[in-house]
């Protein structure tokens, strides 16, 4: 079973320069907490105080916008999942 | 036509092959709307100035303060308290009076942003909040106008091209509006290069040559100095430009 997550290059910088992070889950979400437990400063950024994902996140499996099930969608091996951050400064 | 003061200007352009004469022609036949004056828009429309594009319209609705000068290169500190469209603008005609700057010091919001970019043959996102961002991309789709957008984070930056219709828009990969409005980090240098690609893809686009970053997000990296990409998908659903609006 092999999952990635593509980091978003903010992201990168919080997980010790990688952009590829083999996960293990069966869903987006559970993905994403294996990601978390590993790298705490991620969930930091991409959580709110209630655990929702926060709105400048979206979550891609391979390429695919997973809206509104960012953190339900079913994953199988090979996949990709992507961390989308939306960039607002000006 | 180019007169021969344009040809002199432009010479060394001009001598770009899939510029050329003709190229520089459609440069001065057209509407540029640069939204935002801040960073990101005071870089792109230095640049689309000194390219000739002959009609710049300049949007913002903040007046210049100290703590934009790191950045916002157009505003100087004897415009402090000064309207930012009118600051850049009176730089800009300096810079080249024979194009148009139109500035226009207005709050774009959902009921106006069509009419300010209607008729424009491009809109550069200079934006600093998410909110307008989406305004925009909304208002760009819905007139059918290219939109190229740009953010910055500290020593982040992002660019993609969006031709409403044919390649994924904003919405398409954030569905919802995030909120949050808060003074962001951000170093001079980052929103000028992101406003100097933007503005690369605006030439193009205009002139009608090369390739476009449509489909994807360029991203800059100035920590580790990376340049890498994302495909973007259109996202059929999308409520912005979807087929199948949900
Ligand atoms: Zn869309």
């Amino acid at each position: 079973m092999s999952i990635k997550v593509r980091l978003h290059p903010i992201l990168q910088n919080l997980a010790g320069g990688q952009e590829l992070v083999e996960v293990i889950g069966h869903t987006t979400g559970e993905c994403l907490e294996d990601l978390e437990i590993r790298f705490p400063v991620i969930k930091q950024l991409i959580r709110d105080k209630r655990g929702q994902l926060r709105r400048y996140c979206e979550i891609l499996v391979n390429s695919k916008s997973t809206y509104p099930k960012e953190l339900t969608t079913p994953v199988k091996d090979g996949d990709q999942i992507d961390i989308m951050i939306f960039v607002a400064g000006g | 036509m180019l007169t021969k003061n344009d040809l002199a200007r432009y010479e060394r352009q001009i001598l770009y092959p899939d510029l050329g004469e003709k190229g520089q022609k459609r440069l001065k036949q057209s509407q540029v709307v640069v939204a935002g004056l801040g960073g990101l828009g005071c870089s792109a429309s230095l640049y689309l100035t000194c390219a000739g594009v002959g009609h710049v319209t300049l949007i913002d609705c903040d007046r210049v303060e100290l703590s934009n000068l790191n950045r916002q290169v157009l505003h100087y500190e004897e415009d402090i308290g000064e309207k930012k469209p009118f600051s850049a603008a009176q730089k800009l005609a300096k810079l080249n009076s024979s194009i148009e700057v139109i500035p226009v010091f207005k709050k774009i919001t959902a009921q106006n942003a069509s009419k300010i970019i209607k008729g424009a043959n491009l809109v550069i996102d200079g934006m600093d909040n998410f909110k307008t961002r989406f305004i925009v991309n909304k208002a760009c789709v819905a007139e059918g106008i290219p939109f190229i957008h740009g953010g910055v984070h500290g020593l982040f930056g992002e660019v993609t091209t969006i031709l409403p219709g044919r390649t994924p828009c904003l919405a398409c990969i954030f569905p919802e509006v995030p909120q949050r409005k808060v003074s962001l980090p951000v170093f001079g240098v980052t929103p000028a290069l992101i406003a100097i690609l933007q503005v690369t893809e605006a030439i193009k686009l205009l002139a009608g040559f090369g390739s476009l970053l449509t489909e994807k997000m360029l991203y800059f990296n100035g920590d580790t100095m990376d340049f890498t990409f994302r495909n973007l998908v259109k996202n059929q659903n999308c409520r912005v430009c979807g087929t199948k609006k949900v």
